[in-house]
C-alpha cells in the first residue's frame, strides 16, 4: 500500500485529549441509554409474560415498534421531529443545553430497552413451570417464589445475552455522530481532518472500542462466574478436587 | 504446527498478492481494467449531486467526464469507462490509500497537511468559507457568532479555523450537507458554515431560497483539487493534462458557464482574478 504511516499522530498535540473526551462522551451516553434501556427492558419484559391483556398489547407494541426500524432513523427522529412538538421556549432551551446528546441518549435506550425486553422475556419464561410449582410447594406465596426463586435464577441466565446486547449498545453509540455528538467515532474522524491521517485514527478507534468492550465483557464474566450456582445453569466449571 | 502451515502459507501468498497488486501504477489498472474510478458526493450541489431526475451529476464530475477521461483514454491508448463512488470526507484518503477509487473528484480543499497523505491536481475552483443564514439573522460573519451554536461539516477544514479562531462559538459537526441544513432549517443551529460555493449551491437547492441568505467574507482559502495517490506522477500529469487542455480550449469555462453561469445551476460568476488563476496554472505545451 502506497501509504506512509506516522502513528506520532496520535499523541502529539490535542490527539490524545480528544481520544478521552470521545472516550468519555460514549462512556456517558452508553452508561445512561443503558440504564434507560433496562428499565423499559425490565418493564416491558415483565409485562410481556403477564396475563394482563392491555399491558401485554402495550408491550409487544413497544418492542415491534422500536426494534424494527433502523436505529439511524430512530437517531434522525429524536433530534429532528421530536423537537417541533415541543413548545418553542422549551426547544430553544434544549437546542442550546445539548439536545443532540439527549436525542442520541434516548434514540439509543429506546431501541435497545426494546432489545432488552425480549431477552428478559426469553429468560423468565425459560424457568420452567415446574419450577415455580415445586416453590410453591414449599410454602412460599407467589411473590416470594418469584423473589426468591425464579428472578435470582432468570437473573443468571441472562448475563451472556444481557452482555451481547449490552456490548451491542456501546457500539452503537457510534451511530450518534450522524447529529453532531462528538463521540469516539467522532473524534477519530476529527484527528483524521486535522492530520489527514485516516488509517492510524482509524485504528485508534478500533483499539479504544476493542478495550472497552474487553473489559465490559470481563467484568461480565467473572460477575457470571462468582454468580453460578454450582451444578445449575451457568457454565459448570470443571472438578477440580 | 502441521495443520497451522497450509494456512499461513495462504495467508502469505494472500498477503503477497495484495503487495504485488499495490505496486501496479494508477495508469496501468486503468489500461488493465478499462476502467477510471472516482470518489464524489451524493449531496454537494452543483460540484457532485443527484439531482432530480436522479441522476449523479456535476460540476466536478463533468470535468472528470469531458476533459480527464480523455486525456487518461488517450494515455493508455484504449476507451476508459468511468465508475462513480460515494466519497465523504473521512472516507476519501481511504478510499484512495486502498485502490477502491484513482481520483478524488468533488470539493477536496488542497491543504499541506493533506499533502503528506495525497497528491493534488491543479486548482480547478477558489472559494472560501461564509455563513449560511436564515434571511434577518443577527450572524454578518465570523466577528458575529460567539456564542453562537454553528453547524459545520465533519471532515471539512472549515470547522478547524472556527474552533482556532472564536473557541466560544458552539460547533455542531454533521457528516453531510442536508443533516446540516436540516438542523439550520429546525433552529437546533443558528448558521451553517461551509464554503461559500456550496452554501450558494445549498440554497439555489432550498424549497425556498429567498428565505436564505450566505453572508460574511471569506474567512479561509479553500482552493479545490482532485486528490489521487501519492506519488504517482504519470497519473498525475494525465489528470493535469486533460484540465490544461480544457483550460487552453475554453472547453473548461465552458462547463463552468454550464454549472455556474446566469442560467446553470447555481449562478456565481468567475472573478477575473480566479479565471487569470486558473489560466496561469496551465503550462505551455
Amino acid at each position: 500500500m502506497n501509504y506512509q504511516f506516522n502513528w506520532s499522530v496520535l499523541w502529539t498535540g490535542q490527539t490524545g485529549q480528544w481520544l478521552l473526551q470521545g472516550i468519555s462522551t460514549t462512556l456517558e451516553i452508553s452508561v445512561l441509554a443503558w440504564l434507560l434501556a433496562g428499565f423499559l427492558g425490565i418493564l416491558s419484559g415483565a409485562v410481556r409474560t403477564a396475563r394482563v391483556r392491555l399491558l401485554f398489547a402495550l408491550g409487544t407494541l413497544y418492542v415491534e415498534f422500536f426494534r424494527n426500524v433502523p436505529l439511524l432513523v430512530w437517531m434522525f427522529f429524536w433530534y429532528f421531529a421530536v423537537p417541533p412538538l415541543l413548545p418553542s421556549p422549551v426547544q430553544d432551551w434544549l437546542f442550546a443545553h445539548g439536545a443532540e446528546f439527549w436525542a442520541a441518549m434516548l434514540a439509543l435506550g429506546v431501541y435497545h430497552g426494546a432489545r432488552f425486553s425480549e431477552v428478559i422475556r426469553s429468560g423468565i419464561q425459560s424457568i420452567p413451570k415446574t419450577q415455580v410449582e415445586a416453590a410453591l410447594s414449599t410454602g412460599l406465596t407467589v411473590t416470594q417464589s418469584y423473589r426468591f426463586i425464579i428472578i435470582p435464577i432468570a437473573l443468571r441466565i441472562l448475563i451472556p445475552p444481557i452482555t451481547n446486547e449490552s456490548l451491542n449498545l456501546l457500539k452503537n453509540s457510534s451511530v450518534a455522530l450522524t447529529i453532531s455528538v462528538a463521540e469516539l467515532t467522532f473524534q477519530t474522524r476529527q484527528i483524521e481532518t486535522y492530520t489527514a491521517k485516516a488509517f492510524e485514527a482509524l485504528t485508534a478507534g478500533t483499539v479504544l472500542y476493542l478495550a472497552l468492550c474487553l473489559s465490559i465483557s470481563a467484568f461480565m464474566a467473572m460477575l457470571e462466574n462468582r454468580c453460578a450456582i454450582p451444578g445449575m445453569i451457568a457454565r459448570a466449571n470443571p472438578a477440580e478436587h | 504446527m502441521k495443520r497451522l502451515m497450509p494456512l499461513l502459507l495462504s495467508v502469505s501468498l494472500a498477503l503477497g498478492g495484495v503487495t504485488s497488486a499495490a505496486a501496479e501504477s494508477t495508469l496501468e489498472k486503468i489500461a488493465r481494467t478499462g476502467t477510471l474510478t472516482i470518489g464524489t458526493r451524493t449531496g454537494s450541489p452543483p460540484f457532485a449531486y443527484v439531482n432530480k431526475q436522479n441522476d449523479w451529476v456535476g460540476f466536478s464530475i463533468d470535468l472528470v467526464e469531458q476533459l480527464i477521461l480523455p486525456s487518461v483514454s488517450k494515455k493508455v491508448g484504449k476507451p476508459v469507462t468511468l465508475e462513480k463512488k460515494e466519497s465523504a470526507p473521512a472516507t476519501r484518503i481511504p478510499l484512495l490509500a486502498s485502490n477502491a477509487v484513482d481520483l478524488i473528484a468533488e470539493t477536496m480543499t488542497d491543504t499541506r497537511s493533506r499533502r503528506d497523505s495525497v497528491d493534488f491536481s491543479l486548482t480547478f475552483f477558489v472559494t472560501g468559507a461564509q455563513f449560511l443564514v436564515k434571511r434577518g439573522s443577527p450572524i454578518k460573519g465570523i466577528q458575529s457568532i460567539k456564542g453562537k451554536r454553528v453547524a459545520a461539516q465533519q471532515g471539512a477544514t472549515n470547522a478547524k479555523i472556527i474552533r482556532e479562531r472564536v473557541p466560544t462559538a458552539q460547533l455542531r459537526e454533521f457528516p453531510d450537507q442536508p443533516t446540516a441544513f436540516q438542523a439550520l432549517a429546525q433552529g437546533q443551529v443558528d448558521t451553517y458554515t461551509n464554503d461559500g460555493i456550496q452554501l450558494a449551491g445549498l440554497k439555489a437547492k432550498a424549497p425556498n431560497p429567498r428565505d436564505w441568505e450566505v453572508v460574511g467574507d471569506f474567512y479561509s482559502y479553500e482552493p479545490y483539487g482532485m486528490a489521487m495517490r501519492k506519488g504517482d506522477s504519470d497519473f498525475r500529469n494525465a489528470v493535469n493534462n486533460g484540465l490544461m487542455e480544457g483550460m487552453d480550449s475554453g472547453k473548461f469555462f465552458e462547463i463552468y458557464e454550464k454549472w455556474f453561469g446566469p442560467k446553470g445551476e447555481v449562478p456565481y460568476p468567475m472573478s477575473p482574478e480566479a479565471k487569470k488563476f486558473l489560466i496561469y496554472q496551465a503550462v505551455p505545451k
